[in-house]
């Protein structure tokens, strides 16, 4: 049985027969005959026998793997972002921003490699841009190397102004568990307003998980209204 | 000949009653009723702007018809009101405002039925013809709400089970009472509901509002065409609230 998370950019793949950690792709090396059993993601359904959409996956991920009855988890991913608020332990509310948030994690990573910088050794600025789209979002640094910041420094805010949109999307609450690959950058964590959680890149291989183990809920019916 | 009237929103139920009884065919302006691009429209309106009243506009302006109403006022909006007067300033027909505040309800069986929501808000929108009802379908118990107005893309609804019961406007318009705001708020705690509202609409407000007073509410809002992230947080809404969804 062969699990996936299919991202924009990673793919995170479990082969549940294995006693091993789950592997992380390039999803663009990904062979184009790959299929998965059960999977969620970009392009799942096609590259899947049995697909769950992706905020599925993170809810029931984070039923696994929270134990609070009231939480916030806020997944930042390569291409969009989204959250799922728990409340009683059930579903208040959730997001999906594919559009306004779009390419956040993908711009964040183009950066480092663009400017050759290193996320562990940045320290998170007292100050940041105002952003809301990643694309958009970068002409700010561009504009502020013109006007004498270096480029460490441009990026560091444009970070933080990522993290800040983020965290705004996410409902502005006191405490939030983060997942995906931007758990493992320090400058992004460091930049949210809030107590931050990382549960790491699996939270949706783990709703796979729990998917797979049939833990669904009983359909409910109300008064006639 | 036969007289063809485009209306738009709710006309009071005198004026339907009036164009039934004379055999005109009524075209509802606020659907889809040619495949243009909406962007035909961009010299009339600003493009941000409902995608609901830039239909109307790219119909009206399609369209051969003899005459229009347009509901302006609570029953409908603001935007109508404006709407209708760069109708009034670019076509040679007749363009009539009527402020339907018509409060005699006949009710809403359509919205408490089981049936495809689809078909039931169709039926519901093509009733806005007619001043005298079908014949009533069975209510049944709900297992998951629709708060709102009929959108512009009724994909959005493929989702929905066919025990979904309408609240909003929608049930407003079905009911002939466009403008009676309290049955307009109504909405029912014990089922997941999903509130949605054109964007760029000032029902957004209300849609929000609500949803934050419901204990399982999904606020919804979307412009020309329902987008996969609006259709995927409407499954997982639904989903990982116990109700099974339409594939």
């Amino acid at each position: 049985m062969i699990l996936a998370d299919f991202g924009t950019s990673y793919s995170k793949i479990l082969d549940m027969a294995k006693d091993s950690s789950p592997q992380i792709l390039a999803t663009s090396k990904l062979p184009s005959a790959f299929k998965a059993d059960l999977a969620t993601g970009h392009n799942a359904a096609r590259r899947s026998r049995t697909s769950i959409n992706e905020l599925t996956a993170l809810a029931r991920g984070g039923e696994q793997l929270i134990e609070d009855s009231e939480y916030v988890l806020l997944d930042c991913g390569s291409r969009d972002i989204k959250y799922i608020r728990f409340s009683d332990n059930r579903v208040e509310d959730m997001g999906w921003n594919a559009e306004c948030g779009a390419s956040m994690g993908f711009t964040i990573e183009l950066l480092a490699r663009y400017y050759d910088l290193d996320y562990t050794k940045i320290a998170a600025p007292d100050s940041g841009f105002s952003i809301t789209c990643g694309v958009l979002g970068m002409s700010n640094i561009f504009d502020a190397v013109i006007a004498g910041e270096s480029e460490t420094e441009a990026v560091a805010k444009f970070v933080r102004g990522i993290a800040r949109n983020a965290y705004r999307f996410a409902g502005s609450p006191d405490r939030l568990y983060l997942s995906g690959g931007l758990c493992d950058n320090p400058l992004f964590v460091a930049s949210f307003p809030c107590q931050v959680i990382p549960l790491g890149r699996y939270v949706l291989l783990e709703g796979l998980k729990a998917t797979l183990a049939g833990k669904i809920i009983p359909e409910r019916r109300g008064e006639e209204n | 000949m036969v007289e063809r009237v485009g209306i738009v929103g709710v006309p009071p139920r005198e004026i339907i009653r009036g164009l039934n009884e004379a055999g005109a065919e009524i075209v509802d302006l606020d659907e889809p009723q040619i495949s243009r691009s909406l962007e035909l429209v961009d010299g009339y309106l600003p493009r941000v702007y409902c995608a609901v009243l830039r239909t109307v506009v790219l119909n009206a302006t399609s369209l051969d018809l003899d005459r229009i109403y347009i509901d302006v006022g609570p029953g409908k909006c603001d935007c109508a009101l404006h709407v209708a007067t760069i109708l009034n300033d670019h076509l040679v027909i007749p363009v009539i405002t009527t402020r339907n505040q018509d409060m005699e309800g006949i009710g809403y069986p359509l919205c408490r039925t089981e049936m495809p929501l689809i078909d039931k808000m169709s039926s519901i929108t093509r009733n806005v013809q007619q001043a005298s009802p079908d014949d009533a379908p069975p209510p049944c118990r709900p297992t998951a709400g629709f708060w709102g107005v009929p959108p512009r893309d009724f994909g959005l609804l493929r989702l929905f089970p066919d025990t979904t019961h309408i609240y909003g406007w929608t049930r407003c318009m079905e009911n002939k009472t466009p403008a009676d705001l309290l049955l307009e708020s109504k909405m029912n705690p014990d089922i997941p509901t999903v509130f949605f509202a054109q964007s760029f609409c000032a029902k957004t407000a209300l849609a929000k509002h609500l949803a934050s007073r419901h204990p399982q509410a999904l606020f919804l809002d979307c412009d020309v065409t329902a987008s996969s992230s609006a259709k995927a947080k409407i499954e997982a809404f639904f989903e990982l609230s116990g109700i099974a969804v339409r594939k």
